[in-house]
């Protein structure tokens, strides 16, 4: 008690931090999805069986968005942002947010929480005038909330899903869509609370501006979440008296070393990463990924610009030049600039990024250049006989499970196999 | 505004499924499913006096239908032509509509996992056609028009000959495709095919016997916590806070 004594009289001044920046951002991320989901599922339910906002609410929002239709895509648009955003989080934040001590801390109700309800509910009603309990980091009430919304988002998520891909025969999804609703229902009577609390009580203030600027004064941290503000306290008096190691490195930061770090990645990761590239793009734009089409594009590009009536009239040429259509208004054309940036970022952030050419310790500079030169007019002039490249025709297809593919990867691994042999010396 | 109708003479069918292939084709609708499908009541009665009839089943169009209020993503509707149809970019394939048809006229289409069902070709008539049913008919036994012009063909035949509606003692909700007979086959139809009282699938009663009232009761509970806790708050200001 005498210390708490001691550290009284700075307390209005002194503000000690409460939430990491990530979290702030997926706070505020949060509210806005569940603004945008919360305002179109309640119009999303029409008929006059389920629907419980009233009529005119539900023309007025499908009157935003012009047609029922649009408002169902934006809403399972932002849905599936919101799940891919905390699958984000989840797989490169679990150490930080989801490991079991952090949940105990953060979510699981201990034996003051119990009391510190009891007597809260009992002191709204005017029928008690007990202490508080001392209360962590969060507090009983926001720990409830947590563990419902815990329990409910994966059920929102997973039903949501089934909804919008129609996973499962009818009565899966008619059940999802109950799921859906109850789950939300059940976070929304929580919510209310929640934002009660954050935008009205006077006395949760500083737990709004908390949320913009991460920090909380001193007195509020002792006044409500006291036995955090000792533990807070007893870090510092720790560090100020050098008994503390260096705490290990946050997930968060331990993912941007990651990187940063200038060795490749594992290519297993890398693999997994081109693989959901390549569905992103089939999702996203409704084609696989390709370089030579792209090339391709550029190309007949330069030839329409010098030669217009001929690249018109070529029976190859004309595919790719088509009036009304600019000729690089096309995915491939498009996603070749960004594989050139993104190369480079990822160079720069790997610190790798120099003038330099790759090339075996007996090929001189130029010998190296010409022979680049000569195995890429070779594979440029094969990638089209193919009608593909590795990227196109091997990755692309194959993930169609094209048989073309198939036969092109063995016939190049084939080749390959041979060819480095003869062509060892380039590289040893 | 039109209000659609369709008339099957059941005297002139001879079942030969010609309709239901038309429709299937026309409507890409998969196999072992159907938009229209012909149901023989088989036969009826006692030897010598034995009846029977096919039924040319579909979407009734109902004037008062129960598959729209089923629907909760609203992609079941009903135009002011009468025709009821369906918004494939809203459906999410629940089924509840499925059993709520009393007439058994909704499937749900296993390659795009929504419901379908007919819609008196409503393309088509954007087009200027008639239904592919009626157009393909071999026996000329199903026509098709509008019951507002009194110089319809199914004016005359529903008004003037008598076509009948197929309903039930529990399910009259206004059908708009109508049967002739010259033999009763419409009285053979209703006995062997009553249209049955909407249903809706369990989940969907849960939802909405249940769940509903409970999200409501839930949401209310707590708004009313927070209103003894807001004017609680007003009534102490804020003298709890300092200690």
């Amino acid at each position: 008690m005498s210390e708490q004594a001691t550290y009284l009289p700075a307390f209005s001044e002194r503000m000690i931090k409460k939430h990491h920046v990530a979290i702030m951002l997926l706070h505020w991320f949060n509210a806005f999805v569940w603004l945008a989901e919360l305002t179109t599922g309640a119009a999303l339910i029409q008929s006059d069986r389920f629907r419980f906002a009233p009529q005119w609410y539900v023309e007025l929002v499908t009157g935003v968005f012009g047609t029922r239709a649009n408002m169902l895509r934006f809403h399972i648009a932002v849905g599936l942002t919101w799940i891919v955003v905390l699958a984000v989080y989840g797989i490169f934040g679990w150490r930080t947010y989801l490991r079991e001590e952090v949940l105990k801390r953060e979510i699981a109700l201990d034996r003051d929480d119990v009391n510190w309800l009891r007597i809260r509910i009992l002191r709204l009603l005017g029928r008690s005038n007990e202490p508080l309990p001392p209360q962590g980091i969060y507090n009983a009430g926001q720990k409830l909330f947590a563990l419902t919304v815990y329990a409910m988002v994966p059920l929102i998520a997973i039903s949501g899903l089934i909804m919008a891909f129609h996973w499962g025969p009818a009565s899966v999804v008619g059940w999802a869509v109950v799921v859906h609703f109850l789950a939300v229902a059940v976070v929304v009577s929580g919510l209310m609370i929640h934002v009660y609390m954050g935008a009205v009580f006077p006395e949760e203030k500083p737990a709004f501006f908390s949320m913009i600027t991460g920090m909380v004064p001193e007195s509020y941290a002792y006044r409500h979440h006291r036995k955090w503000w000792e533990e807070v306290k007893m870090l510092e008096r720790k560090r100020a008296a050098g008994e503390l190691e260096e705490a290990a490195p946050q997930a968060s930061s331990r993912v941007w070393a990651a990187l940063r770090a200038r060795e490749y990645w594992p290519a297993y990761w890398a693999a997994l990463g081109l693989g959901l590239t390549l569905l992103a793009a089939f999702l996203l734009v409704g084609q696989g990924l390709g370089a030579s089409g792209g090339f391709t594009r550029y190309l007949a590009f330069l030839i329409q610009l010098v030669a217009p009536g001929y690249a018109a009239s070529h029976p190859y040429w004309s595919n790719y030049v088509q009036a009304g259509r600019p000729v690089l208004m096309d995915f491939l054309a498009l996603e070749l600039i960004g594989v050139a940036l993104g190369g480079l970022v990822s160079g720069w952030l790997a610190g790798r990024l120099r003038w330099t050419t790759d090339r075996g310790p007996s090929v001189p500079v130029r010998a190296r250049w010409a022979l680049a030169f000569a195995g890429g007019l070779l594979s440029g002039f094969g990638a089209r006989m193919a009608r593909g490249c590795t990227s196109g025709l091997a990755l692309s297809g194959g993930a169609t499970l094209s048989a073309g593919a198939f036969v092109f990867m063995l016939s190049v691994f084939a080749a390959a196999f041979a060819g480095a042999y003869l062509l060892r010396r380039i590289w040893l | 505004m039109a209000r659609y109708a369709m008339v099957t003479d059941l005297t002139r069918c001879v079942g030969c499924e010609a309709c239901t292939a038309a429709c299937s084709a026309e409507w890409d609708v998969p196999p072992g499913h159907a938009r229209t499908r012909v149901l023989p009541t088989g036969p009826v009665g006692e030897f010598p006096r034995l009846r029977a009839a096919f039924y040319v089943a579909q979407c009734n169009h109902c004037d008062r239908p129960p598959c729209v209020e089923a629907c909760p993503s609203g992609a079941t509707f009903q135009g002011p032509d009468g025709i009821v149809k369906i918004d494939p970019k809203l459906c999410i394939g629940c089924g509840y509509c499925i059993p709520a048809c009393p007439y058994d006229a909704r499937y749900l289409n296993p390659v795009t996992q929504k419901v379908d069902k007919c819609d008196f070709c409503a393309a088509r008539l954007e087009r200027g056609q008639l239904p592919a049913c009626v157009t393909t008919c071999t026996a000329h036994a199903k026509f098709f028009g509008d019951l507002e012009d009194p110089n319809s063909e199914v004016y005359r035949l529903v008004y003037g000959r008598g076509a009948e509606r197929i309903e039930s003692d529990e399910v009259k909700i206004g059908p708009n495709v109508y049967y002739l007979g010259t033999r009763g086959e419409p009285a053979l139809v209703r006995e062997k095919f009553a249209p049955h009282p909407p249903q809706i699938p369990s989940s969907g009663q849960w939802w909405e016997r249940v769940f509903k009232p409970l999200a409501f009761l839930m949401a209310g509970a707590t708004f009313l916590g927070q209103a003894i806790a807001f004017f609680t708050q007003l009534r102490k200001g804020e003298s709890q806070f300092d200690e």
